[in-house]
């Protein structure tokens, strides 16, 4: 019993994770058809930019948080600003925007390698000890990422669902072409879209490394699984993305327990293989009827 | 002359210059160079078909190459087997894994294929470098079944050592010369011919081609498998070339150089991909003294030729 809780403990910590990682990517993804391959860059930023400013200037906790989350959504403005702007209306929107940002992506990598050099580093936001409940350990760690990522979660629900801005959001999600005609400015929408995904990868990117350690291409794994729960849920689907980010983590960790760290992986993308033989358009994707 | 008779003519007469190279610079850096020139131009032209002309976005281009390289590798070093049908056998092989992978993906939409392949690639990756137990133990130590993260080395090879003494790498130059104008003309082949034709109209009335008959799914299967031989081949001439394979072939950052070739040529052309790969190449040679900002230039040329000059170079002189 203590096992499975214990199992159930990880994977949900993994699967918070995941999803702070995940619900920027399916945002993007909803508004503008844009899958970034930049995310994981901007997940190594926001862990890398939280350290600088504890462990250099000295700062505390959440001011570190802050300065990763302002840099996040910093970078994402830039992002659409150079890469998105002048790309909407070309031909082959998604594909091109998609090999423009594993460029981008690439350049922001490297940006990391040469500001904070190559070394693995620790990540300073950690809170020791744990809550012992009945022969089961519950790190603050854990409960820190978990709690973060409601909060994130929570946040973008209300922001989705309340706010004006949030409906511009998703009436541009939609449709793009009645939005605009309804008076909605599209290119604002996209602005703040990529504001708030980047700001959410560095958010995320700080937890994912106060787990996993600093290093500057520690952003491509979670990325790349951050994708599959994206394919998974159906593409741009940000309740679905959530979820699926869940049940995938509680899913690895049992992998993991069952037959060892280095499969889980496969294991993982063999289910997601045989998910999208069975459903194409994704697990919560409802079926476009595109008939040619 | 139609244009395929011209692309021919414009390959042959190419390969024909590029045969006299050797006699003039006998240098075996250039040699070598080229050789590994030849190599690049025979994925990235097939990458190209898959790309840019069928519309798969595939990102498994490199993966299916290490199945090539690896194959023949492996059938060489533990099946004691000849380079020349270790090869043959390999990019058979090649071509049964990317029907597999194309089975799984190609029922699916452009941005899940990209992410679906992608995502194959790193699963290969993973299993090579993560396998640690030990297989054999040659004297050079533990070697797991797939290589592990040292790969393979010491098989064997094409033969010209005993041929041409200490000119060897001419040998392999002709080859890879030779691979690289069946490939090129193959595809010019697919482009002009009726495959290019059905994927035109697919294009541009998906409803009139698909109700005459023209089905996307057989299409594409057809171009992704046949390229997966031609790349699976230049995997396999990789590993004779180099004597060693390992699990760099799946890195991202030859991916991202490979794509940037495409994109910097000019997707879905003739000639775009050798271009950018020969222009890359070039620009690579000459940043090697900056080794540290690779990285930030290959990214740098990838989103600026996207953004700004989406047809590639080939696409300037048609404007």
């Amino acid at each position: 019993m203590d096992v499975v809780l214990q199992i159930l403990v990880s994977g949900l910590t993994i699967g918070a994770m995941y999803a702070a990682s995940t619900i920027g990517l399916a945002l993007v993804y909803g508004a503008l058809n844009m899958l970034n391959m930049a995310q994981g860059a901007l997940l190594a930023f926001g862990g890398y930019v939280c350290m600088y400013v504890m462990d250099s200037l000295g700062l505390p906790a959440p001011l570190g948080l802050l300065a990763a989350l302002v840099t996040g959504g910093v970078l994402g403005l830039a992002i659409y600003a150079l890469v998105t702007r002048p790309m909407l209306g070309s031909a082959n929107f998604e594909t091109q925007i998609f090999i423009a940002t594993i460029g981008v992506g690439s350049v922001l990598q490297s940006a990391v390698l040469h500001l904070f050099g190559p070394q693995p580093k620790a990540q300073p936001l950690q809170i020791p000890g744990g809550l012992t409940l009945g022969g089961v350990t519950l790190p603050w760690q854990n409960v820190l990422i978990m709690g973060v990522t409601a909060l994130m979660l929570a946040g973008v629900a209300w922001l989705l669902g309340r706010t004006r801005a949030g409906l511009a959001i998703r009436a541009t999600a939609q449709n793009r072409v009645a939005a605009q005609l309804m008076g909605i400015r599209i290119g604002r929408v996209y602005a703040q879209v990529l504001m708030l995904s980047g700001a959410l990868a560095a958010v995320s990117g700080v937890m994912v490394s106060s787990l996993s350690g600093l290093l500057p291409t520690m952003g491509a794994d979670p990325m790349l699984k951050a994708f599959v729960i994206c394919v998974v849920a159906g593409l741009g689907n940000v309740p679905g993305a959530a979820l699926a980010a869940l049940v995938l983590g509680v899913l690895e960790a049992v992998i993991q327990y069952l037959f060892g760290v280095q499969y889980a992986f496969a294991i993982l993308l063999a289910l997601v293989i045989a998910v999208l033989i069975w459903r194409p358009y994704g697990l919560f994707g409802t079926r476009q009827v595109v008939r040619l | 002359m139609t244009p395929l008779r011209r692309d021919i003519a414009a390959s042959i007469a190419l390969v024909a210059a590029m045969a006299v190279v050797p006699l003039i610079f006998d240098t075996r850096y250039v040699i070598t160079q080229l050789t590994v020139f030849f190599i690049w131009g025979i994925v990235v032209t097939q990458w190209n078909l898959v790309l840019g002309v069928a519309g798969i976005f595939s990102l498994a281009q490199m993966a299916l190459f290490a199945v090539g390289a690896y194959g023949t590798a492996m059938l060489a070093y533990y099946g004691g087997m000849a380079m020349v049908p270790a090869m043959v056998i390999a990019s058979l092989a090649t071509v049964g894994v990317s029907l597999v992978i194309g089975f799984a993906c190609l029922r699916l939409k452009g941005p899940y294929v990209a992410l679906l392949t992608l995502a194959i690639a790193q699963m290969l990756y993973l299993i090579v470098v993560n396998d640690t137990g030990c297989f054999t133990n040659p004297p050079s130590g533990c070697l797991p079944l797939l290589g592990g993260v040292r790969g393979f080395s010491r098989f064997g090879d094409l033969g010209f050592r005993d041929l041409l003494g200490s000119k060897w790498f001419v040998g392999h130059y002709y080859v890879g010369l030779g691979l690289l104008l069946v490939a090129q003309v193959f595809c010019a082949f697919l482009i002009r011919g009726p495959l290019g034709l059905a994927f035109r109209a697919l294009r541009d009335n998906p409803g009139y081609a698909m109700s005459r008959g023209v089905g996307r799914l057989k299409y594409q299967l057809w171009v992704f498998g046949l390229s997966a031989f031609f790349t699976g081949l230049a995997g396999a001439f990789y590993v004779a070339h180099f004597g060693v394979v390992g699990p760099i072939v799946f890195s991202v950052s030859m991916l991202l150089f490979l794509l940037a070739m495409i994109v910097v040529g000019g997707m879905g052309t003739v000639w775009g991909p050798l271009l950018g790969a020969a222009v890359l190449m070039i620009a690579d040679e000459g940043l090697r003294e900056v080794g540290d900002w690779r990285e930030i230039g290959l990214g740098l040329v990838l989103a600026g030729f996207v953004i700004l000059l989406p047809r590639g170079l080939v696409g300037l002189r048609r404007r």
